[in-house]
């Protein structure tokens, strides 16, 4: 299965800052397709579609939007959530650069499929440099009579991993320290200002004015049983020709990491981030899919040069410095996870510690509060299943 | 009789509408440890302690802010939320000091008696301390912030019944801290009344009064099992 571009179908076509282009390329027919169409009507075909959410959980758009649209009340939300914080991914950044119209149609036909009267774009902070770009999008859609009687709105990041994490974001939104919430409430029940409330990632957007205006039936073609459409990957790392590459789901990794990236000698490989999992170079026929390892995307390759414990302190240390502090398994746990990986790359680790990470390991995964802590021992449990040497070598005395 | 049911530890039980899986466990006799929870305040989540295995839930869940929904299968006392549990206990340990013999909590710590409970003995984890000096200049509070677990107490206490907010979070991570204005050590002139809300309240000894002439130790004597 080959690449094939929906999301990146616009890009290097159009020029960004200007909406006629778009415009000649179907541009906005999809709003004023959805708004002849009911809401059911629309949420129908999103669902048809199997559209999952690229943000990294996979959750049905379809699902999520009937949610926000059945919850009780008039003043409800919808967010995209472009603060693209995870290790390794830079297709949203991609996406808005060469095609901001697709995104902000994509959000309007959210806000109308849900109710919404007010939208809000979450631009992390290091992408401050899209803002002008983005603006400029959304007004000309204003002019044009695009967003009559919805309002889009940009919120800057300040730099905090953990505000892409949907609850965090909210509260960071609202002008709070960003943590994350318990859950339920769900955010399509109480999100913003605690009022029903979707929120997305950029990709996922992308994808629903196509949806929209080609059918559900149309895009569930593409992909396998359980992950219909494409993907866009951030492709980084030991690799050739790192970027982004847009692929039909369940295309084999091997054809996207050696083929299209020319990564040769290739070691292991991290789906997904620092929350992601990482295999060996054996699993590499692995299909890209919500079925097998997926996250948002981020692809990065390492090669036979790189050493295991090294990475996987590296990640565990990012994480801990991004946990928010809120609950006891991710705020010590991390802690302790760096210090005891520092203790086994530097040759001093002590034998029964290797237990007691998968232990703690267990704890972290179903005791966090979100997915920060329960994804982060994903790398020390992945290496010590297929890297256990690495870490047998760094006990003390050996 | 409640109007919903539900099935805990397996015996079938039921609540009220609105009600936490904590509370009906408790309604019922159930036993669930709990420390950032106070039955008067707004649920926190922060300790995770009172977690609970729901069927058809990957993850653990936190009873003290999860509604129950009819047909729920709890379990509160698997082995998994045990070991889940004792775990939790030993990350608070992590970094919390071995002065508990000193300690004028240590007869009534929250966290030694859930510790004993759960019969946590040495913690397996251990991490570098938090240090911060001794905030001992107000004539009402005493903080020594070394001590915290981050339950929250103080911080929702303040705000939920005093309507003030002397406390506040900063710092992220393992570097979070409930701090005092723009952390600052509460000082003798502050604004912060007598009112013993959060010292009452707080689960360990970092926040105490200061002990004046003739006045007895809090609490009752613990007893240590084994
Ligand atoms: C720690 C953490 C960081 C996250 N960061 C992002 C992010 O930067 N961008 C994003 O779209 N989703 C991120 N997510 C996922 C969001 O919580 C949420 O699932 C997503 O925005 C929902 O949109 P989707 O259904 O379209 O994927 C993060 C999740 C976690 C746990
Ligand atoms: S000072 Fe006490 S009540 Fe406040 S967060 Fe720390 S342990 Fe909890
Ligand atoms: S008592 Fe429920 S999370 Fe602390």
């Amino acid at each position: 299965m080959p690449q094939a571009k929906i999301v990146l179908k616009n890009c290097g076509i159009i020029d960004p800052k200007d909406i006629n282009t778009y415009r000649t390329k179907d541009g906005f027919k999809a709003l004023d397709k959805a708004r002849g169409m009911t809401a059911a009507g629309v949420i129908n075909e999103i669902k048809t579609s199997g559209l999952r959410g690229r943000g990294g959980a996979g959750f049905p758009c379809g699902v999520k939007w009937e949610g926000a649209r059945n919850s009780p009340g008039d003043e409800k939300y919808v967010i995209c959530n472009a603060d693209e914080g995870e290790v390794g991914t830079f297709k949203d950044r991609y996406i808005i650069q060469n095609d901001p119209f697709s995104l902000v149609e994509g959000l309007a036909i959210a806000g109308y499929t849900v109710g919404a009267r007010q939208g809000y774009i979450y631009l992390r902070a290091e992408y401050s440099y899209l803002l002008g770009l983005l603006r400029g999008a959304i007004d000309q859609a204003q002019e044009a009579g695009y967003l009559d009687g919805f309002n889009i709105a940009i919120r800057l990041g300040a730099g905090a991993y953990i505000c892409g994490e949907e609850s965090a974001l909210m509260e960071s939104i609202e002008g709070k320290r960003g943590e994350s919430r318990y859950r339920p409430p769900f955010p399509t029940v109480a999100g913003l200002w605690q009022k029903p409330t979707t929120i997305n990632n950029v990709e996922t957007l992308m994808n629903v004015a196509q949806i929209v205006l080609n059918g559900g039936g149309w895009y569930a073609q593409m992909g396998t049983e359980r992950s219909k459409g494409t993907k866009v990957f951030s492709v980084s790392g030991d690799v050739a020709r790192p970027g982004v590459y847009e692929m039909v789901l369940g295309s084999p990794l091997r054809e996207l990491v050696e083929g299209l990236a020319g990564a040769k000698d290739i070691k292991m490989i991290q789906i997904g981030g620092a929350t992601g999992r990482i295999i060996p170079y054996d699993m590499i026929d692995t299909p890209l899919a919500f079925e097998s390892y997926l996250g948002a995307g981020a692809i990065t390759v390492y090669n036979k040069s790189r050493d295991v414990l090294d990475i996987v302190g590296r990640t565990m240390e990012f994480l801990a410095e991004e946990s928010c502090g809120k609950c006891t398994p991710c705020r010590q746990g991390m802690e302790w996870m760096v210090e005891v990986l520092g203790r086994f790359h530097r040759g001093e680790g002590l034998a029964r510690d290797i237990g007691y990470m998968e232990v703690l390991a267990d704890t972290m995964a179903l005791s966090s509060l979100c997915g920060l802590g329960q994804a982060a021992p994903f790398a020390v449990v992945d290496t010590l299943k297929y890297f256990r040497s690495d870490y047998e070598k760094g006990i003390s005395g050996k | 009789m409640g109007d919903i049911t539900l099935t805990m530890n397996g015996a079938a039980i039921s609540g009220r509408e609105g009600m936490t899986i904590l509370e009906v466990a408790r309604e019922n006799g159930i036993d669930i440890p709990t420390l950032c929870y106070l039955k008067e305040l707004t649920p926190i989540g922060a300790c995770r302690l009172c977690v609970v295995e729901v069927e058809g839930s990957r993850m653990l869940v936190g009873s003290c802010h999860t509604p129950i929904a009819p047909g729920m299968v709890i379990q509160t006392h698997s082995p998994k939320v045990l070991e889940v549990r004792r775990v939790l206990i030993e990350l608070m340990m992590a970094s919390h000091p071995d002065s508990c013999i000193v300690c004028e909590a240590a007869n009534c710590c929250e966290l030694r008696m859930r510790a004993t409970d759960l019969e946590v003995g040495l913690p397996r984890f251990r991490t570098r301390l938090r240090y911060f000096p001794l905030e001992d200049e107000n004539s009402n509070i005493i903080r020594d912030m070394s001590k915290c677990i981050l339950c929250r107490r103080c911080v929702t206490a303040c705000y939920n019944t005093e309507g003030k907010k002397m406390f506040s979070l900063a710092y992220r991570g393992f570097e979070s801290k409930v701090i005092y204005d723009l952390d600052k050590p509460v000082g003798s002139d502050e604004t912060c009344r007598d009112c013993d809300t959060c010292i009452s309240l707080c689960p360990t000894g970092a926040l105490r009064q200061p002990i004046k002439f003739g006045q007895r130790k809090k609490g009752p004597v613990l007893y240590v099992k084994g």
